[in-house]
């Protein structure tokens, strides 16, 4: 059996199309970078509106970012 | 209605495909381990886009004749210097080509 | 609170059913107008970044497109507040609407084609005519002479991969609304086309793939889809 009869459906390549997809294209609002601070993506809007992110996500981690990074519990 | 992904060849496609994704990187992760070398692989992926755009140039260039002899000796020399130069950056920041491939998508074209 | 987006829609109803989002959280729609904004409260749970919280925001997006037109939005897209989200349809309304039109009843596809680019440059013999200006015998003309090899390497491969790629995409004609294509990505990567086909025109485009996957030997092709409409948004810019 030649190999052109059998269709193969990888999860790998599943991912990577998904991947593409989802974290480059579609309706973008922020500009072209990304900056990771504590591995925590943030997604650039504009000075502003980062320092607020900032503030909101560490009101939700219920942590600052400013230390020393803690090991979660 | 979920969507397929279908093909004879996925180790192929795989490997493919990951040489696609940008190495140019989107997410700059800011610890201080590789903040310099985040930013080396910025500065040089981008100067060595320019580079490769301005050779390409110049074959055209020579390709329908349209430099004297003397500019082709300028420019030629300049290339070489550049090309020299940047296998030297690349030395002391650690970096293959493969580190620099810049995935321009549409503007591939430009290269 | 901050808010977690998925996509803007084609109705301004509340969601039917208790649609989930990632993590189990509670998905709204976000009237602006006569569309609105599928999204939903930006907590913990979801907060990490992951591989798997973009596969599974895929899903949910992907369960969305079975009762909408979506415009997915990139993942994550965060706003720290509903205000945001507003004020940002408010600026975008119109480009939402004509893309909501242009987009409604069509689905994306992706044809990726692999050829063998190594092979087929190393089977390339340089041109023996150099060019009269690279004459000499000088260092400076020797480095170019090799760089002009090179650039006419490149260029028999690029018109040889145009020509290849024409005859994929004809198997495809008269079935997509709109198309992109993205040539050469890599020396192997022949091809990575997308497809927007409309609803009605599905089952023909698969076929025509079974067409396009049985005809080349030395080529390797690869299908996906239905996807929303991921590479056919168009911005205000472009």
């Amino acid at each position: 059996m030649s190999s052109r009869d059998v269709v193969f459906e990888s999860k790998e390549v599943t991912l990577l199309e998904i991947l593409d997809r989802v974290l480059d294209k579609g309706v973008v609002i922020s500009g072209d970078l990304v900056i990771s601070v504590a591995e925590v993506d943030l997604v650039y809007i504009g000075l502003k509106a980062l320092i607020s992110s900032v503030e909101t996500m560490e009101r939700l981690r219920g942590a600052p970012f400013y230390g020393p990074m803690q090991e979660p519990n | 209605m979920s969507q397929e992904v279908k093909t004879d060849s996925p180790g192929d496609f795989l490997e493919e495909l990951e040489k696609t994704r940008d190495s140019l990187p989107k997410r700059i992760a800011a610890n201080p381990q590789n903040v310099e070398k985040g930013l080396a692989k910025l500065v040089l992926t981008l100067i060595e886009l320019i580079r490769k755009l301005m050779e390409k140039q110049a074959m055209r260039r020579i390709e329908n004749g349209s430099l004297s002899e003397a500019e082709v000796e300028r420019v030629g020399e300049t290339l070489m210097k550049l090309e020299n130069k940047m296998v030297e950056l690349k030395q002391i920041f650690g970096l293959e080509d493969e580190d620099l491939n810049l995935n321009l998508g549409p503007l591939g074209k430009l290269l | 609170m901050a808010a977690y987006i998925y996509g803007v829609i084609d109705s301004n109803d509340r969601l039917d059913a208790a649609m989930t989002g990632l993590k189990g959280t509670l998905l709204r729609n976000l009237p602006y107008r006569d569309m609105g904004v599928i999204l939903s409260d930006f907590d913990k749970r979801i907060a990490p970044i992951t591989k798997d919280h973009a596969f599974e925001h895929e899903k949910v997006v992907e369960r969305l497109m079975e009762h909408f037109t979506v415009l997915p939005f990139r993942f994550p897209t965060v706003f720290d507040n509903e205000e945001g989200v507003l004020s940002m349809m408010s600026a975008r309304y119109d480009n939402f609407t004509d893309n909501l039109r242009r987009l409604r009843g069509k689905m994306e596809f992706g044809i990726k084609v692999i050829w063998p680019g190594d092979k087929m440059r190393m089977r390339l013999t340089p041109d023996q005519n150099s060019s009269p200006l690279l004459a000499s015998d000088t260092p400076v003309k020797n480095f170019l002479k090799k760089k002009f090899q090179e650039y006419q390497k490149e260029k028999k491969i690029e018109n040889e991969a145009e020509a290849r790629i024409a005859l994929v995409d004809g198997f495809f004609d008269g079935l997509a609304a709109e198309k992109k294509l993205e040539k050469l990505k890599t020396e192997n990567l022949l091809l990575c086309a997308f497809y927007l086909v409309e609803k009605g025109k599905q089952e023909d485009f698969r076929q025509a793939f079974e067409r396009l996957r049985s005809s080349s030997g030395e080529f390797k092709y690869l299908f996906s889809g239905p996807w929303p409409p991921y590479n056919f948004i168009k911005t205000a810019n472009s």
